[in-house]
Protein backbone atom coordinates (compact mmCIF):
# COMPACT_ATOMS: atom_id res chain seq x y z
CA UNK A 1 0.00 0.00 0.00
CA UNK A 2 1.57 3.15 -0.92
CA UNK A 3 1.29 6.13 1.24
CA UNK A 4 -1.60 8.28 -0.97
CA UNK A 5 -3.96 5.13 -0.10
CA UNK A 6 -3.14 4.77 3.33
CA UNK A 7 -4.15 8.96 3.77
CA UNK A 8 -7.27 8.37 2.03
CA UNK A 9 -9.04 5.28 3.42
CA UNK A 10 -6.96 6.52 6.58
CA UNK A 11 -7.36 3.45 7.82
CA UNK A 12 -3.40 3.00 9.32
CA UNK A 13 -4.08 6.37 11.61
CA UNK A 14 -3.12 6.23 15.00
CA UNK A 15 -6.20 8.09 16.25
CA UNK A 16 -8.61 6.72 17.39
CA UNK A 17 -12.45 7.75 16.64
CA UNK A 18 -13.24 8.25 20.12
CA UNK A 19 -11.32 9.56 22.83
CA UNK A 20 -12.65 10.12 26.20
CA UNK A 21 -9.93 11.02 28.54
CA UNK A 22 -10.84 11.05 32.88
CA UNK A 23 -14.27 11.13 32.82
CA UNK A 24 -15.61 12.04 36.58
CA UNK A 25 -19.11 12.63 36.38
CA UNK A 26 -21.10 13.24 40.37
CA UNK A 27 -24.76 13.06 40.75
CA UNK A 28 -24.52 14.96 44.07
CA UNK A 29 -22.42 13.28 46.46
CA UNK A 30 -22.46 10.27 44.29
CA UNK A 31 -20.01 9.49 42.21
CA UNK A 32 -20.88 7.48 39.47
CA UNK A 33 -17.79 7.45 36.80
CA UNK A 34 -14.44 7.72 39.07
CA UNK A 35 -12.16 8.67 36.09
CA UNK A 36 -12.54 6.91 33.19
CA UNK A 37 -10.79 6.96 30.04
CA UNK A 38 -11.78 4.60 26.72
CA UNK A 39 -9.99 4.47 23.56
CA UNK A 40 -12.29 3.39 20.36
CA UNK A 41 -10.22 2.68 17.09
CA UNK A 42 -11.95 3.53 13.88
CA UNK A 43 -14.06 0.56 12.95
CA UNK A 44 -13.84 -1.05 16.72
CA UNK A 45 -17.09 -2.82 18.54
CA UNK A 46 -16.40 -2.63 21.62
CA UNK A 47 -19.12 -3.88 24.10
CA UNK A 48 -19.56 -2.64 27.48
CA UNK A 49 -20.57 -4.76 30.10
CA UNK A 50 -20.66 -4.67 33.92
CA UNK A 51 -23.80 -4.99 36.80
CA UNK A 52 -27.07 -2.21 36.96
CA UNK A 53 -25.20 0.99 38.34
CA UNK A 54 -22.19 0.22 37.31
CA UNK A 55 -21.61 3.58 35.18
CA UNK A 56 -21.79 2.13 32.01
CA UNK A 57 -24.66 3.58 30.44
CA UNK A 58 -24.07 6.68 32.20
CA UNK A 59 -20.28 6.70 30.30
CA UNK A 60 -22.26 6.29 27.13
CA UNK A 61 -24.47 9.29 27.50
CA UNK A 62 -21.22 11.29 28.13
CA UNK A 63 -20.02 10.82 24.81
CA UNK A 64 -22.73 13.04 23.16
CA UNK A 65 -22.92 15.07 26.48
CA UNK A 66 -26.78 14.19 27.15
CA UNK A 67 -24.97 13.55 30.76
CA UNK A 68 -22.81 16.47 31.94
CA UNK A 69 -19.35 15.71 33.41
CA UNK A 70 -17.36 17.42 36.26
CA UNK A 71 -14.02 16.63 35.13
CA UNK A 72 -12.35 14.70 31.43
CA UNK A 73 -12.72 15.62 28.31
CA UNK A 74 -14.46 13.61 25.13
CA UNK A 75 -13.18 14.07 21.33
CA UNK A 76 -14.22 11.94 18.41
CA UNK A 77 -11.88 11.99 15.52
CA UNK A 78 -10.15 14.17 17.28
CA UNK A 79 -12.51 16.58 17.18
CA UNK A 80 -13.88 17.89 21.02
CA UNK A 81 -17.31 17.23 22.14
CA UNK A 82 -18.68 19.30 24.88
CA UNK A 83 -14.88 20.37 26.45
CA UNK A 84 -12.48 22.05 25.18
CA UNK A 85 -8.72 23.10 26.88
CA UNK A 86 -7.61 26.56 27.39
CA UNK A 87 -4.34 27.37 27.34
CA UNK A 88 -4.55 27.70 31.07
CA UNK A 89 -5.42 23.77 31.18
CA UNK A 90 -8.53 24.98 32.48
CA UNK A 91 -12.02 23.02 30.89
CA UNK A 92 -14.18 24.88 28.75
CA UNK A 93 -17.80 24.51 27.60
CA UNK A 94 -18.14 24.50 24.04
CA UNK A 95 -20.78 27.34 22.89
CA UNK A 96 -24.28 25.15 22.32
CA UNK A 97 -24.30 25.88 18.74
CA UNK A 98 -20.37 23.64 18.56
CA UNK A 99 -22.31 20.87 21.02
CA UNK A 100 -24.81 20.36 19.13
CA UNK A 101 -23.07 20.01 15.22
CA UNK A 102 -20.36 17.79 17.28
CA UNK A 103 -23.68 15.17 18.10
CA UNK A 104 -24.55 15.45 14.70
CA UNK A 105 -21.77 13.05 14.01
CA UNK A 106 -22.78 10.71 16.75
CA UNK A 107 -25.10 8.23 16.91
CA UNK A 108 -27.51 6.88 19.58
CA UNK A 109 -29.78 4.49 20.01
CA UNK A 110 -31.95 3.93 23.57
CA UNK A 111 -33.16 1.69 25.52
CA UNK A 112 -36.86 2.95 25.00
CA UNK A 113 -36.24 3.39 21.09
CA UNK A 114 -37.91 7.32 21.57
CA UNK A 115 -38.98 7.53 17.46
CA UNK A 116 -41.11 10.41 17.67
CA UNK A 117 -44.60 9.24 17.96
CA UNK A 118 -46.12 12.14 15.66
CA UNK A 119 -44.16 11.43 12.70
CA UNK A 120 -43.92 8.54 10.01
CA UNK A 121 -41.06 6.26 10.11
CA UNK A 122 -39.97 7.68 7.07
CA UNK A 123 -40.37 10.97 8.92
CA UNK A 124 -38.80 10.57 11.53
CA UNK A 125 -35.57 9.54 9.56
CA UNK A 126 -35.67 12.61 7.11
CA UNK A 127 -36.28 14.87 9.67
CA UNK A 128 -32.82 15.93 11.30
CA UNK A 129 -31.64 15.09 8.01
CA UNK A 130 -33.22 17.81 6.30
CA UNK A 131 -33.77 20.56 9.50
CA UNK A 132 -30.17 19.58 11.08
CA UNK A 133 -28.09 19.20 7.65
CA UNK A 134 -30.04 20.80 5.08
CA UNK A 135 -30.01 17.77 2.90
CA UNK A 136 -32.85 17.92 0.50
CA UNK A 137 -35.85 16.14 1.05
CA UNK A 138 -36.00 13.44 -2.29
CA UNK A 139 -32.29 12.86 -1.29
CA UNK A 140 -33.15 12.61 2.33
CA UNK A 141 -35.79 10.18 1.60
CA UNK A 142 -33.95 8.01 -1.04
CA UNK A 143 -31.29 7.54 2.12
CA UNK A 144 -34.29 6.65 4.46
CA UNK A 145 -35.15 3.96 1.86
CA UNK A 146 -31.91 2.60 1.76
CA UNK A 147 -31.36 2.61 5.24
CA UNK A 148 -35.25 0.83 6.08
CA UNK A 149 -34.63 -1.66 3.19
CA UNK A 150 -30.77 -2.64 5.13
CA UNK A 151 -32.52 -2.68 8.49
CA UNK A 152 -35.90 -5.07 6.50
CA UNK A 153 -38.35 -2.79 7.09
CA UNK A 154 -39.40 -0.93 3.38
CA UNK A 155 -43.02 -1.89 3.55
CA UNK A 156 -43.16 0.49 7.23
CA UNK A 157 -42.12 3.57 5.37
CA UNK A 158 -45.20 5.53 6.49
CA UNK A 159 -46.69 3.60 9.14
CA UNK A 160 -46.32 5.44 12.43
CA UNK A 161 -44.18 4.18 15.62
CA UNK A 162 -47.11 3.09 17.79
CA UNK A 163 -48.30 0.53 14.91
CA UNK A 164 -44.66 -1.23 15.72
CA UNK A 165 -43.48 -4.06 17.60
CA UNK A 166 -40.63 -3.06 19.79
CA UNK A 167 -38.08 -4.50 17.70
CA UNK A 168 -39.33 -2.54 14.42
CA UNK A 169 -39.10 0.78 16.60
CA UNK A 170 -35.66 -0.43 17.80
CA UNK A 171 -34.37 -1.01 14.16
CA UNK A 172 -36.55 2.27 12.96
CA UNK A 173 -34.39 4.09 15.47
CA UNK A 174 -31.00 2.88 13.96
CA UNK A 175 -31.85 3.92 10.41
CA UNK A 176 -32.73 7.62 12.13
CA UNK A 177 -29.72 7.61 13.57
CA UNK A 178 -27.48 6.27 10.84
CA UNK A 179 -29.37 8.81 7.97
CA UNK A 180 -27.22 11.32 10.01
CA UNK A 181 -23.71 9.73 8.32
CA UNK A 182 -22.44 9.19 12.12
CA UNK A 183 -18.59 8.56 12.53
CA UNK A 184 -19.74 6.15 15.74
CA UNK A 185 -22.64 4.72 16.81
CA UNK A 186 -23.94 4.29 20.73
CA UNK A 187 -26.39 2.08 21.54
CA UNK A 188 -27.39 1.90 25.02
CA UNK A 189 -29.38 -1.35 26.21
CA UNK A 190 -30.84 -1.54 23.11
CA UNK A 191 -32.71 -5.34 23.39
CA UNK A 192 -33.89 -4.62 27.22
CA UNK A 193 -37.12 -3.78 26.56
CA UNK A 194 -37.80 -6.01 24.14
CA UNK A 195 -39.73 -9.22 24.30
CA UNK A 196 -37.09 -12.16 24.39
CA UNK A 197 -38.37 -13.20 20.51
CA UNK A 198 -37.45 -9.95 19.35
CA UNK A 199 -34.00 -9.25 20.20
CA UNK A 200 -32.80 -11.03 17.58
CA UNK A 201 -33.57 -8.73 14.77
CA UNK A 202 -32.27 -5.81 16.26
CA UNK A 203 -28.54 -7.92 17.30
CA UNK A 204 -28.60 -8.89 13.73
CA UNK A 205 -28.72 -5.42 12.27
CA UNK A 206 -26.32 -4.38 14.99
CA UNK A 207 -24.14 -7.23 13.81
CA UNK A 208 -24.20 -6.52 10.21
CA UNK A 209 -23.64 -2.53 11.14
CA UNK A 210 -20.25 -3.88 12.87
CA UNK A 211 -19.49 -5.80 9.93
CA UNK A 212 -19.81 -2.68 7.66
CA UNK A 213 -16.94 -1.06 9.59
CA UNK A 214 -19.19 0.96 11.78
CA UNK A 215 -17.18 2.05 15.24
CA UNK A 216 -19.65 0.78 18.19
CA UNK A 217 -19.97 1.01 21.61
CA UNK A 218 -22.27 -1.34 22.76
CA UNK A 219 -23.78 -1.52 26.63
CA UNK A 220 -25.66 -4.32 26.58
CA UNK A 221 -26.43 -7.38 28.94
CA UNK A 222 -26.29 -10.00 25.90
CA UNK A 223 -23.04 -11.50 27.00
CA UNK A 224 -23.20 -13.66 23.03
CA UNK A 225 -23.18 -10.67 21.13
CA UNK A 226 -20.46 -9.33 22.95
CA UNK A 227 -18.91 -13.08 22.43
CA UNK A 228 -19.71 -13.21 19.02
CA UNK A 229 -19.39 -9.44 17.72
CA UNK A 230 -17.23 -7.65 19.91
CA UNK A 231 -13.43 -6.44 19.37
CA UNK A 232 -13.26 -5.63 22.59
CA UNK A 233 -15.37 -6.02 26.11
CA UNK A 234 -15.32 -3.62 28.29
CA UNK A 235 -16.23 -4.50 32.08
CA UNK A 236 -17.24 -1.79 34.22
CA UNK A 237 -17.87 -1.73 38.16
CA UNK A 238 -18.39 1.21 40.48
CA UNK A 239 -17.28 3.36 37.96
CA UNK A 240 -14.28 2.15 36.74
CA UNK A 241 -13.40 0.37 33.86
CA UNK A 242 -12.44 -3.19 35.82
CA UNK A 243 -10.81 -4.89 33.02
CA UNK A 244 -10.84 -5.46 29.38
CA UNK A 245 -9.49 -7.20 26.49
CA UNK A 246 -10.88 -9.59 23.83
CA UNK A 247 -13.83 -11.25 24.24
CA UNK A 248 -12.60 -15.05 24.41
CA UNK A 249 -9.86 -14.31 26.36
CA UNK A 250 -12.69 -12.58 29.24
CA UNK A 251 -15.08 -15.34 28.93
CA UNK A 252 -12.63 -18.42 28.73
CA UNK A 253 -9.88 -16.60 31.74
CA UNK A 254 -10.79 -13.50 33.30
CA UNK A 255 -8.15 -11.83 35.25
CA UNK A 256 -10.11 -10.16 38.08
CA UNK A 257 -12.32 -12.06 40.60
CA UNK A 258 -14.69 -9.03 40.13
CA UNK A 259 -15.40 -10.20 36.37
CA UNK A 260 -15.38 -14.30 37.55
CA UNK A 261 -18.29 -13.43 39.99
CA UNK A 262 -19.97 -11.30 37.02
CA UNK A 263 -19.80 -13.77 34.43
CA UNK A 264 -20.46 -16.67 37.18
CA UNK A 265 -23.91 -15.37 38.20
CA UNK A 266 -24.77 -14.21 34.75
CA UNK A 267 -23.69 -18.08 33.65
CA UNK A 268 -26.06 -19.38 36.61
CA UNK A 269 -28.89 -17.24 35.68
CA UNK A 270 -29.52 -17.93 32.25
CA UNK A 271 -28.25 -22.09 32.36
CA UNK A 272 -30.97 -23.85 30.58
CA UNK B 1 -96.79 33.93 27.92
CA UNK B 2 -97.47 34.72 24.24
CA UNK B 3 -94.33 35.11 22.16
CA UNK B 4 -94.73 39.16 20.97
CA UNK B 5 -93.48 38.37 17.40
CA UNK B 6 -93.05 42.10 15.99
CA UNK B 7 -90.63 42.77 19.58
CA UNK B 8 -88.60 39.83 18.27
CA UNK B 9 -88.38 40.80 14.69
CA UNK B 10 -86.99 44.33 16.09
CA UNK B 11 -84.82 42.58 18.83
CA UNK B 12 -82.85 40.10 16.53
CA UNK B 13 -81.09 42.33 13.86
CA UNK B 14 -79.83 44.53 17.27
CA UNK B 15 -78.88 41.41 19.22
CA UNK B 16 -76.74 40.30 16.10
CA UNK B 17 -75.05 43.71 15.74
CA UNK B 18 -74.02 43.36 19.59
CA UNK B 19 -73.57 39.51 18.51
CA UNK B 20 -70.50 40.80 16.04
CA UNK B 21 -69.18 42.36 18.71
CA UNK B 22 -69.07 39.71 20.90
CA UNK B 23 -67.62 37.27 18.39
CA UNK B 24 -64.80 40.03 17.04
CA UNK B 25 -63.83 40.16 21.10
CA UNK B 26 -63.79 36.38 21.28
CA UNK B 27 -62.14 35.64 18.30
CA UNK B 28 -59.46 38.61 18.86
CA UNK B 29 -58.93 36.98 22.54
CA UNK B 30 -58.60 33.38 21.06
CA UNK B 31 -56.28 34.49 18.77
CA UNK B 32 -54.05 36.67 20.30
CA UNK B 33 -54.05 34.06 23.74
CA UNK B 34 -52.74 30.95 21.73
CA UNK B 35 -49.83 32.79 21.14
CA UNK B 36 -49.29 35.00 24.00
CA UNK B 37 -49.69 31.85 26.44
CA UNK B 38 -47.51 29.59 24.56
CA UNK B 39 -44.80 32.82 24.65
CA UNK B 40 -45.66 33.07 28.62
CA UNK B 41 -45.59 29.20 28.88
CA UNK B 42 -42.34 28.95 27.15
CA UNK B 43 -41.18 31.65 28.82
CA UNK B 44 -41.85 29.99 32.56
CA UNK B 45 -40.09 27.23 31.34
CA UNK B 46 -37.06 28.98 31.15
CA UNK B 47 -34.62 29.79 34.77
CA UNK B 48 -33.74 32.76 35.89
CA UNK B 49 -36.06 35.98 36.29
CA UNK B 50 -38.12 35.35 32.80
CA UNK B 51 -39.45 32.76 33.99
CA UNK B 52 -39.79 33.88 37.81
CA UNK B 53 -41.86 37.06 36.03
CA UNK B 54 -44.08 34.48 34.26
CA UNK B 55 -44.86 32.57 36.71
CA UNK B 56 -46.07 35.85 39.17
CA UNK B 57 -47.87 37.04 36.00
CA UNK B 58 -49.74 34.26 35.62
CA UNK B 59 -50.74 33.58 39.54
CA UNK B 60 -52.01 37.57 39.12
CA UNK B 61 -53.91 37.48 36.86
CA UNK B 62 -55.35 33.53 37.19
CA UNK B 63 -56.34 34.63 40.64
CA UNK B 64 -58.23 38.13 40.35
CA UNK B 65 -61.27 38.91 38.79
CA UNK B 66 -61.83 39.57 35.06
CA UNK B 67 -63.80 42.78 36.11
CA UNK B 68 -61.27 44.27 38.44
CA UNK B 69 -58.58 43.38 35.78
CA UNK B 70 -60.88 45.27 33.30
CA UNK B 71 -61.87 48.52 35.60
CA UNK B 72 -58.02 48.93 36.12
CA UNK B 73 -57.09 48.69 32.45
CA UNK B 74 -60.13 50.92 31.74
CA UNK B 75 -59.98 53.42 34.23
CA UNK B 76 -56.24 53.18 35.33
CA UNK B 77 -54.69 53.75 31.99
CA UNK B 78 -56.86 56.63 31.48
CA UNK B 79 -55.57 57.80 34.84
CA UNK B 80 -52.12 57.82 33.68
CA UNK B 81 -53.04 58.99 30.46
CA UNK B 82 -53.11 56.51 28.20
CA UNK B 83 -56.94 56.37 28.16
CA UNK B 84 -58.06 53.29 25.65
CA UNK B 85 -61.55 52.30 24.42
CA UNK B 86 -63.99 49.82 25.65
CA UNK B 87 -63.44 47.82 23.49
CA UNK B 88 -59.73 47.71 23.65
CA UNK B 89 -59.75 47.90 26.93
CA UNK B 90 -61.65 44.50 27.16
CA UNK B 91 -59.67 42.90 24.75
CA UNK B 92 -56.67 43.39 26.60
CA UNK B 93 -58.25 42.30 29.96
CA UNK B 94 -59.60 39.40 28.56
CA UNK B 95 -56.37 38.48 26.80
CA UNK B 96 -54.33 39.18 29.96
CA UNK B 97 -56.24 36.81 32.03
CA UNK B 98 -56.68 34.02 29.55
CA UNK B 99 -53.10 34.53 28.65
CA UNK B 100 -52.49 33.18 32.26
CA UNK B 101 -54.58 30.32 31.50
CA UNK B 102 -53.62 29.06 28.18
CA UNK B 103 -50.48 29.37 29.38
CA UNK B 104 -50.91 27.07 32.02
CA UNK B 105 -52.51 24.68 29.87
CA UNK B 106 -49.42 25.04 27.14
CA UNK B 107 -47.69 23.99 30.49
CA UNK B 108 -49.19 21.09 31.08
CA UNK B 109 -49.11 19.88 27.05
CA UNK B 110 -45.37 20.78 27.63
CA UNK B 111 -45.10 18.59 30.79
CA UNK B 112 -46.18 15.80 29.25
CA UNK B 113 -44.05 15.40 26.46
CA UNK B 114 -41.49 12.67 27.62
CA UNK B 115 -37.96 13.95 28.44
CA UNK B 116 -36.60 10.86 26.15
CA UNK B 117 -38.09 13.33 23.34
CA UNK B 118 -35.85 16.30 24.06
CA UNK B 119 -33.19 13.52 24.49
CA UNK B 120 -33.94 12.05 20.80
CA UNK B 121 -34.18 15.54 19.20
CA UNK B 122 -30.72 16.41 20.40
CA UNK B 123 -29.13 13.80 19.83
CA UNK B 124 -29.72 14.15 16.57
CA UNK B 125 -27.83 17.67 16.32
CA UNK B 126 -31.40 19.40 16.94
CA UNK B 127 -30.81 23.04 18.56
CA UNK B 128 -33.34 24.14 20.71
CA UNK B 129 -35.61 25.87 18.28
CA UNK B 130 -35.70 23.42 15.39
CA UNK B 131 -36.37 20.78 18.41
CA UNK B 132 -39.38 22.45 19.57
CA UNK B 133 -41.02 23.00 16.14
CA UNK B 134 -40.36 19.79 14.50
CA UNK B 135 -40.31 17.40 17.98
CA UNK B 136 -42.03 18.90 20.62
CA UNK B 137 -45.11 21.69 19.98
CA UNK B 138 -46.57 19.27 17.44
CA UNK B 139 -46.98 16.72 20.02
CA UNK B 140 -47.90 19.86 22.72
CA UNK B 141 -50.63 21.07 20.38
CA UNK B 142 -51.91 17.93 19.20
CA UNK B 143 -52.83 17.12 23.03
CA UNK B 144 -54.23 20.97 24.26
CA UNK B 145 -56.81 21.02 21.28
CA UNK B 146 -59.80 20.02 23.54
CA UNK B 147 -58.31 22.43 26.71
CA UNK B 148 -58.26 25.11 24.28
CA UNK B 149 -61.56 24.80 23.24
CA UNK B 150 -62.33 25.12 26.24
CA UNK B 151 -60.82 27.64 27.08
CA UNK B 152 -62.22 29.62 24.07
CA UNK B 153 -65.63 28.27 24.90
CA UNK B 154 -64.88 30.61 28.71
CA UNK B 155 -63.72 32.90 26.87
CA UNK B 156 -66.79 33.60 24.41
CA UNK B 157 -68.72 33.31 27.99
CA UNK B 158 -66.23 35.83 29.73
CA UNK B 159 -66.86 38.47 27.08
CA UNK B 160 -70.33 39.45 28.34
CA UNK B 161 -68.31 40.99 31.27
CA UNK B 162 -67.39 44.04 28.70
CA UNK B 163 -70.51 45.28 29.31
CA UNK B 164 -69.58 46.77 32.69
CA UNK B 165 -67.30 48.95 30.57
CA UNK B 166 -70.19 49.68 27.95
CA UNK B 167 -68.85 48.29 25.34
CA UNK B 168 -72.19 47.35 23.08
CA UNK B 169 -71.64 43.43 22.69
CA UNK B 170 -74.58 41.35 23.05
CA UNK B 171 -74.92 41.12 27.00
CA UNK B 172 -74.64 45.37 26.40
CA UNK B 173 -77.14 45.54 23.95
CA UNK B 174 -79.19 42.88 25.61
CA UNK B 175 -79.58 45.19 29.40
CA UNK B 176 -80.37 48.12 26.73
CA UNK B 177 -83.15 46.62 25.59
CA UNK B 178 -84.60 44.99 28.61
CA UNK B 179 -84.49 48.10 30.37
CA UNK B 180 -86.50 49.68 27.92
CA UNK B 181 -88.53 47.26 27.40
CA UNK B 182 -88.94 45.12 30.45
CA UNK B 183 -89.45 42.15 28.67
CA UNK B 184 -87.03 40.37 30.62
CA UNK B 185 -87.42 37.07 29.48
CA UNK B 186 -87.15 37.19 25.91
CA UNK B 187 -84.31 39.06 25.32
CA UNK B 188 -82.28 36.96 27.79
CA UNK B 189 -83.55 33.85 26.11
CA UNK B 190 -82.87 34.87 22.94
CA UNK B 191 -79.15 35.94 24.39
CA UNK B 192 -78.46 32.63 26.01
CA UNK B 193 -79.57 30.66 22.39
CA UNK B 194 -76.60 33.16 20.37
CA UNK B 195 -74.26 32.59 23.10
CA UNK B 196 -74.83 28.44 22.69
CA UNK B 197 -74.79 28.70 18.58
CA UNK B 198 -71.20 30.44 19.16
CA UNK B 199 -69.81 28.25 21.88
CA UNK B 200 -71.65 25.48 19.61
CA UNK B 201 -69.37 26.23 17.04
CA UNK B 202 -66.00 26.21 18.75
CA UNK B 203 -67.02 22.75 20.19
CA UNK B 204 -67.56 21.30 16.89
CA UNK B 205 -64.39 23.17 15.44
CA UNK B 206 -62.60 21.74 17.78
CA UNK B 207 -63.57 18.14 17.41
CA UNK B 208 -62.44 18.31 13.75
CA UNK B 209 -59.06 20.01 14.51
CA UNK B 210 -58.71 17.24 17.14
CA UNK B 211 -59.38 14.19 14.34
CA UNK B 212 -57.12 16.43 11.92
CA UNK B 213 -54.16 16.63 14.04
CA UNK B 214 -54.46 13.18 16.36
CA UNK B 215 -51.71 10.91 15.16
CA UNK B 216 -51.58 7.44 16.24
CA UNK B 217 -50.61 6.74 19.48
Amino acid sequence: MNAESSLATDVTSPRPMLDMSGIVKRFGANEVLRGVSLQVARGETVVVIGPSGSGKTTLLRCVNLLEDYQQGTVAVDGEPVGYVMDRGGQRQRMAEREIAAAREKIGIVFQSYNLFPHMTVLQNIVAAPIRVRGIPRPKAEQRARDLLAMVGLSEKADAYPARLSGGQQQRVAIARALAMDPKIMLFDEVTSALDPELVGEVLAAMQQLARDGMTMIVVTHEMSFARDVADRVVFMDGGVIVEQGAPEEMFASPRTDRVRQFLKRYNDRYRI
Amino acid sequence: MPIDVHFLARLFPALLEGAEVTVELAVLTMAICVVWGLVVALGQATRGPLGWAAGAYIQIVRNTPLLIQMYIVYFGLSLVGVPLSGFASGLLALCLQNGGYVAEIYRGGLQSVSARQYEAGRALGMRRWTLYRSVILPQVIARVIPPLANQGISITKDTSQVAAIAVMEIMKVAQVWVESSANTYDVFLAVGLIYLVLTSVISVGARVAERQLAFVS
